[in-house]
């Protein structure tokens, strides 16, 4: 640390302390301390409600979260978010590699297709939901419409076998274009002359691809693995605004915090019980960690092979 | 143009020396490459602009013409839409509201990007490698939408516009990593030779480091604001009165309202969408840039 740190060039050291942990106290009271006051809560009875005393009851939350009356509620919500992240992030990773070696290539206006392909990302979840809400109404948006030319129909978010499969859909929709920037930054460090090598060694393009391009790759492929899974494990924005915030066929956990925390609706019923929608958020912040532990350990594996 | 040389690379290097004279041979197989390629553009164009071309048609049509032509191009455009979409989802100060939650809030966050980032990418305060590992582990706390909202209570600020700034104020996401990564770009020299002119900390901070540093703080300001303007759950759970509303709640209440009129509907959507695709113009650049030194960092 004391190398690090350059002989302190202005006279008074206390202007930098006081505007440093000025920041750092409003960073602490407002963002880390509810932060850690998550695991506190999701030991107590804590209700929405003011004024009603608070107790601690151990591991109950955590004991109601497994029990039978809750377990088949909390594994189909376990369920869908895990299929939720996987699928999206390994759909979304896929996808953005073709469009960012697509876009890689010398076409006329590929600026203007990127910042289309990236544009989601500004509109944030009510309009993105609303805009797919309207594509697929089943009344004669325009998904319906093409289902009739093959004389069937669907309700769409409105069917419990399709809606996760959507939601999923949107999701990669919206968060894609942050991929394809990744990727495409990635694609320009590769130098030119490798590919040129491997032209002249009698390589065919595909091969160009797996034996140059995704190696070379290979950090873009962790980071953007990394930023899908956490981001989507974590997503329920989308989900809310498509399925609303009780649908079980797109119930994730995420979602679940706000439900048994709030009730679902805006900030009114204030007697749900908060300390088992804390204890559900730990269960969900272990596993996002977990799942984050195990990836980065396997990429990390691969791209020391590669 | 330059395009068709560069492209000579998917070609085999060996037909380009007799390329000129042989051109006839060698070309259709590239032209109809390249139609591929443009077909693959044209699809993923297609999946992002249809999306909002056809809301902005939807936006066009009235109730009845909706009803009898649900898909098809708008025939009389019914511009009343938006007017009425206005008033009655009272967007004015739906919208004066986010304005002010974004700006004060990105305001905060940045703020404390540029007084924890600079001394610790400089070393001017003790325990830099703690720091740098805060800066780290606020892009990982968990979903915290419980705490937050008895914390507001617990001190009044419940249903307050200040408590809702300060919650998201402090959404610094990437922030002072992105701006601290930035800072070791500035030279050092500059610190010695200001305090040598009896500059003080404070003054050196805000007069020469921030114009400096100007891009990065913008990256940063740009990626929390736009996460802001688009943020619904935290609002939901923080204010219950809807005059303090920001824009996306007001505008998931509008459709709880008039969801089976999807002309009214449309023409709402845009009404928040189009500053933002407007606004995308301008400030693409810093987002691209944010999030390549956010995975950089």
């Amino acid at each position: 640390m004391a190398s690090t740190a350059s002989p302190f060039p202005f006279p008074h050291r206390f202007p930098v302390r006081i505007s440093f942990f000025a920041g750092f106290a409003v960073l602490t009271v407002f963002g880390l301390v509810p932060a850690a006051l998550v695991l506190v809560a999701s030991f107590t009875d804590l209700r929405g409600l003011p004024g009603i005393p608070v107790n601690f009851i151990g591991i109950d939350n955590y004991r109601s979260f497994f029990s039978a009356a809750h377990l088949d509620d909390n594994l189909n919500a376990l369920k869908n978010t895990l299929v939720f992240a996987g699928v999206s992030t390994v759909v979304q990773l896929a996808l953005a590699l073709g469009i960012s070696v697509l876009l890689n290539r010398p076409l006329r206006g590929r600026a203007f297709y990127r910042s289309v392909v990236f544009m989601p990302t500004v509109l944030g979840v009510t309009v993105i939901g609303l805009v797919w809400s309207l594509m697929f109404n089943p009344s004669g948006g325009p998904a319906a419409k093409v289902l009739s030319w093959f004389g069937t129909d669907s309700a769409f978010f409105g069917d419990p076998k399709l809606a996760l499969a959507l939601v999923t859909f949107v999701q990669i929709w919206a968060v894609v274009g942050v991929s394809v920037i990744i990727f495409l930054a990635g694609l320009q460090s590769i130098p030119e002359e490798l590919y040129e090598a491997a032209s002249i060694d009698g390589a065919s393009g595909w091969k160009r691809f797996r034996l140059v391009t995704l190696p070379l790759l290979a950090p873009s492929i962790t980071a953007n693995v990394l930023l899908g899974v956490v981001n989507a494990m974590q997503s329920y924005q989308l989900t809310y605004v498509l399925t609303g915030p009780s649908n079980k066929a797109t119930q994730v956990l995420s979602l679940m915090v706000y439900v048994q925390g709030f009730g679902g609706t805006s900030g009114t019923t204030l007697s749900q019980s908060q300390g088992y929608a804390a204890a559900i958020s730990m269960v969900q912040f272990v596993l996002v960690g977990a799942i984050v532990v195990v990836t980065m350990r396997y990429l990390r594996k691969r791209e020391a092979r590669l | 143009m330059s395009t068709l040389t560069s492209t000579s690379t998917a070609a085999a290097p060996a037909a380009t020396p007799s390329g000129r004279h042989a051109g006839g041979r060698t070309r259709p197989p590239r032209r109809r490459g390249r139609i591929w390629l443009y077909l693959c553009v044209a699809a993923v164009l297609v999946l992002f602009l249809f999306p909002l071309l056809f809301l902005a048609n939807t936006a066009l049509k009235s109730n009845a013409e909706f009803a009898s032509n649900p898909v098809g191009l708008v025939h009389s455009p019914h511009w009343s839409n938006f007017s009425q979409a206005w008033s009655k989802g009272n967007f004015g100060s739906y919208v004066l509201n986010s304005i002010l939650y974004t700006a004060a809030g990105a305001g905060i966050g940045t703020f404390i990007a540029l007084v924890m980032g600079f001394p610790v990418a400089r070393g001017y305060i003790r325990g830099g490698k703690v720091w740098r590992a805060v800066f780290a582990l606020v892009l990982f706390l968990p979903n915290a939408l419980i705490t937050q909202f008895q914390l507001l209570l617990r001190l009044h600020l419940y249903d307050n516009r200040l408590g809702y700034i300060l919650m998201v104020g402090v959404g610094v996401g990437v922030g002072p990593l992105l701006f601290s990564g930035f800072v070791s770009s500035l030279p050092r020299e500059l610190d010695e030779a200001a305090a040598m002119d009896g500059v003080g900390y404070w003054r050196y901070l805000f007069t020469f480091v921030l114009p400096l540093a100007r891009p990065a703080l913008v990256t940063c300001f740009i990626l929390q604001a736009v996460w802001i303007w688009n943020e619904i759950i935290l609002a939901t759970v923080l204010l219950a009165d809807p005059t303090k509303f920001p824009v996306t709640v007001g505008l998931y209440a509008f459709k709880g309202t008039y969801g089976n009129q999807w002309g009214l509907l449309a023409a709402a959507t845009l009404i928040v969408a189009a500053p933002l695709v407007i606004g995308y113009l301008f400030i693409q650049r810093y987002l691209v840039n944010g999030v390549l030194g956010a995975v950089k960092g």
